[in-house]
């Protein structure tokens, strides 16, 4: 295990420093200039200052940027979190029946819906559910993360919970105010997610279904619903995480997109509006924390994998 | 444990239906606009969003036009007297008067005839120590009708002001209701220069009036009623201005009723605005007129035949369509309408390529040579799009024959070329601070005024001179509404100037919303706004 995290942190260092190479690169390229003739004193300055947690000081409104890109990456993750929890809710249950009536009508017709989910622009179907609550007649917020009306302090960054503290003032007003205005982005980006999800669990349970373990379940006259819940979706799992992680920056991409169209306060709004008013630090700023996020999630996940799953141990050697 | 996990999601979701939209929250109202105000202080900013955003929410005048009567009605003066030479108005204030009460600054007296002073005096005096701050000596231009009327502000006593005139001007009311001579406080710029940060005297503002500022964060700025109001108390708690610079999306915000009332909708959707039975549209004619000057210090346009023939080339109609999408009100005078001083008999120009090319052959016009047509790079609030404008008039010339070339040049050097002289016609515009007609004619006509200030036809000629100076103390409105009317008829049959279009302001609100005041020379008031659940929502509350 010592190992495994041993080689895990040094892949992550040798990462983090091509990526510090890269944001010192972009920040003195649109920033700065080198003027002074030693680069080296110059990015190990840099360096320093990242490790200090000093990133800089915005243009705009002279605020440090570690705050404002992590509590506006924090948005973006609570936007990704409720559209994957919302892409699981329909999605698995999507995969399942796929995977188990494979090659069936139900099969086709599951497949074809994720099919489209993946062939749409997230870019337009933003546009599209911005316009949908008043062509259908129904009451959504299609503009920013909560309305102007709540005034809701940064305590954790996380809205979720921040919305949660000031219920003395509001009641839960502030919160549900929060969840409407969360609905309609993640929906967006669960459209994605969905077709993901439902191909990632309909691959998963045909490979199991196929094992030989699931066939003397049958033979032992468990029931559908059994086999279902005791051998295939334990088994199925682990694949669905692994190849979500590796879908981690795209995730993270599309939801920048669609914050740009609903003005949703998250880095992808922050990036958009910061290099509009020619506030080029934020660029560094944004590369350094949101690859630096999806590095350490990385890592987790594998810990996770490794975790929930015994085929995956092997890893936990030096030789896999 | 996942199952878990997606049952408190799909509860989350489920709770959502608990969302009541912000139209139906009765103490809070959203205004939705198009810009951020660049500061807090119309002293300073003259543009819309800043006005809309503080002249009639943050602060009060020492008199102001009444919406219904049009006429000038007392705001923080309870008074006014004039004496028989009219050189001295004499003001009595009100005695109770609080300043807003803030996280940044507590106000130990009541307003009085200082602060009055002090405001009038950061606008006229060099010697202010406000005057330089925040580039207001910058804003010479917007104060200049107040700079050359007014010698001396006396202070009586802490309730009486007096203000004496260079000599009988009819504008000082006007002027003392625009949208600049706002009364701010004089303890608090003092505190302020105290603590070394002057600057932050228009940004964080400190007035009188029913709102007091809460707040200005991620484009949102909040305001909360009056805490120790000496009006009326405003009916909203919560006012808030979200900055949506998308015009559909503010739209789509207002129907979706996370805006009660929107500035400024696309010029292209007003007519599907114009259907909606949900929504209100106001419509207010502003004073604001696109212009075309004519050079006439130089050939072609020294000649007014010559002005009056390519004119009449110039298709108007055309450029109404095309540049204003038809939400501007054609014209042919400078003053719209609705002013007491507009003149409907004056001569109307006629659209007639061919009478133009008779005229322009028969007065001996050089074809041969290329017109200039300079314009600004970016477009103002008179005209959406001055290329587009250059264009078409370009196309209308070309099919009579004569040439031209469009100069479109940056703010620094468009003052260079105006100065020099170096140009045949130029596209501009007025937009009148104040309501008096003077406000329009003087920086068009006058000889004292030069091309920058406004007179790009760079027009002198002592009638007209004479008619300016005298209209200014007339004491009889009949003579000056005379006046003014000559004045018109003499642009126009000089062709000094020719009229295209007066502009239009519009606002959409939801039909909840009532007793909104839009003035599109000092801003929007939302003081008297009343917001009541609306009919379809009521079951929500």
């Amino acid at each position: 295990m010592l190992n495994f995290l041993l080689r895990r942190i040094y892949l992550l260092f040798i990462t983090a420093f091509i990526l510090s190479l890269i944001a010192f690169t972009i920040d003195h390229l649109t920033v700065h200039t080198f003027e002074s003739e030693n680069a080296y004193s110059l990015y190990k300055n840099y360096l320093s200052d990242i490790i200090h947690g000093d990133f800089g000081t915005s243009l705009i409104d002279q605020k440090p940027m570690l705050a404002t890109g992590l509590s506006a990456f924090s948005s973006t993750l609570e936007l990704c979190i409720f559209a994957f929890l919302m892409a699981s809710t329909i999605g698995i249950p999507l995969g399942i029946l796929a995977g188990m009536f494979n090659n069936h009508k139900i099969d086709y017709s599951i497949m074809t819906i994720a099919l489209i989910g993946l062939a749409l622009p997230v870019f337009w179907v933003a546009i599209i559910f911005t316009i949908l609550p008043n062509a259908i007649g129904w009451n959504m917020p299609i503009d920013g993360n909560i309305s102007p009306i709540y005034e809701v302090p940064a305590v954790t960054g996380f809205l979720f919970i921040d919305s949660l503290l000031v219920t003395e003032q509001y009641q839960f007003e502030a919160f549900y105010n929060y969840i409407a205005h969360l609905i309609l982005p993640a929906s967006v980006l669960a459209i994605f997610l969905i077709s993901e999800i439902i191909r990632l669990t309909r691959h998963a349970i045909t490979m199991v279904m196929k094992s030989n373990y699931i066939k003397a379940a049958h033979t032992k006259g468990l029931s559908r619903r059994q086999i279902v819940y005791r051998h295939v979706l334990r088994n199925a799992l682990p694949p669905i995480i692994h190849q979500l992680r590796l879908q981690l920056s795209t995730i993270i991409s599309f939801a920048m997109a669609i914050e740009i169209v609903f003005s949703y306060q998250g880095s992808g709004l922050w990036l958009f509006v910061s290099i509009q008013q020619g506030d080029y630090l934020a660029l560094s700023s944004a590369l350094l924390i949101i690859s630096g996020f999806i590095l350490v999630s990385s890592i987790l996940i594998d810990l996770l994998l490794v975790t929930i799953s015994p085929t995956k141990r092997k890893t936990l050697y030096a030789d896999q | 444990m996942i199952i878990q996990i997606l049952f408190i999601f799909a509860s989350l979701v489920l709770l959502s239906g608990c969302y009541q939209t912000e139209s139906t929250i009765t103490n809070n109202l959203l205004y939705c606009t198009d810009k951020a105000p660049t500061s807090f202080n119309p002293q300073v900013s003259h543009d819309t969003a800043s006005l809309d955003a503080t002249s009639h929410q943050l602060y009060n005048h020492l008199i102001r036009i009444d919406p219904v009567s049009r006429r000038f009605v007392a705001d923080i003066a309870t008074r006014w007297e004039v004496n028989r030479s009219k050189t001295e108005y004499t003001f009595y204030l009100h005695d109770n008067i609080n300043f807003h009460q803030t996280d940044y600054f507590t106000p130990t007296r009541h307003l009085n005839a200082d602060d009055v002073i002090f405001s009038l005096q950061r606008l006229l005096s060099a010697s202010n120590p406000y005057h330089a701050i925040n580039s207001q000596s910058e804003n010479y231009f917007f104060n200049h009708p107040l700079t050359n009327i007014i010698k001396d502000i006396i202070k009586i006593d802490d309730h009486t002001v007096r203000i004496l005139l260079t000599k009988s001007d009819a504008t000082l009311l006007a002027n003392l209701a625009a949208h600049y001579s706002v009364i701010l406080s004089e303890e608090y710029a003092t505190n302020l220069l105290q603590a070394g940060h002057p600057e932050r005297f228009d940004h964080l503002p400190i007035g009188t009036g029913p709102y007091q500022f809460k707040n200005y964060h991620n484009n949102i700025i909040r305001y909360q009623r009056h805490q120790n109001p000496w009006q009326t108390p405003a009916n909203i708690e919560n006012l808030i201005f979200d900055v949506t610079s998308n015009s559909t999306k503010r739209y789509a915000k207002l129907l979706s009723g996370e805006c009660d009332i929107i500035a400024n909708p696309a010029l292209s959707q007003v007519e599907q605005i114009s259907q909606n039975p949900n929504v209100s549209l106001s419509i207010r004619p502003t004073g604001n007129v696109a212009l075309i000057a004519f050079n006439s210090k130089s050939s072609p346009f020294d000649d007014v035949i010559n002005r009056h023939a390519l004119s009449n080339a110039i298709n108007l109609n055309t450029i109404i369509q095309a540049v204003f999408f038809n939400n501007a009100v054609s014209t042919d005078n400078l003053l719209p309408s609705h002013s007491w001083a507009f003149n409907p008999r004056t001569l109307k120009q006629h659209f007639s390529p061919e009478d133009s090319l008779k005229s322009l052959q028969e007065n001996n016009f050089n074809f041969e040579q290329t017109l200039r047509i300079l314009a600004p790079i970016k477009k103002s609030i008179y005209n959406p799009n001055f290329y587009k404008t250059a264009e078409l008039i370009q196309a209308n010339w070309a099919n009579i024959g004569v040439k031209s070339d469009i100069i479109l040049l940056s703010k620094a050097d468009l003052d260079l070329a105006l100065l020099s002289g170096d140009y045949d016609i130029f596209l501009t515009g007025r937009s009148p601070n104040i309501k008096d007609p003077d406000n329009i004619f003087r920086p068009l006509l006058s000889c004292k005024v030069n091309q920058i200030e406004g007179n790009t036809s760079q027009w002198c000629d002592p009638k007209t001179q004479a008619l300016l100076d005298s209209t200014l103390v007339k004491s009889s409105f009949i003579q000056r509404v005379k006046n003014y009317y000559q004045l018109q008829e003499l642009v126009q049959s000089q062709r000094i100037y020719l009229p295209i279009a007066h502009l239009l302001r519009f606002d959409v609100f939801n039909k909840n919303i009532t007793n909104i005041e839009v003035d599109p020379q000092t801003g929007i008031s939302l003081y008297k706004a009343n917001k009541v659940p609306p009919l379809n929502k009521t079951g929500l509350q």
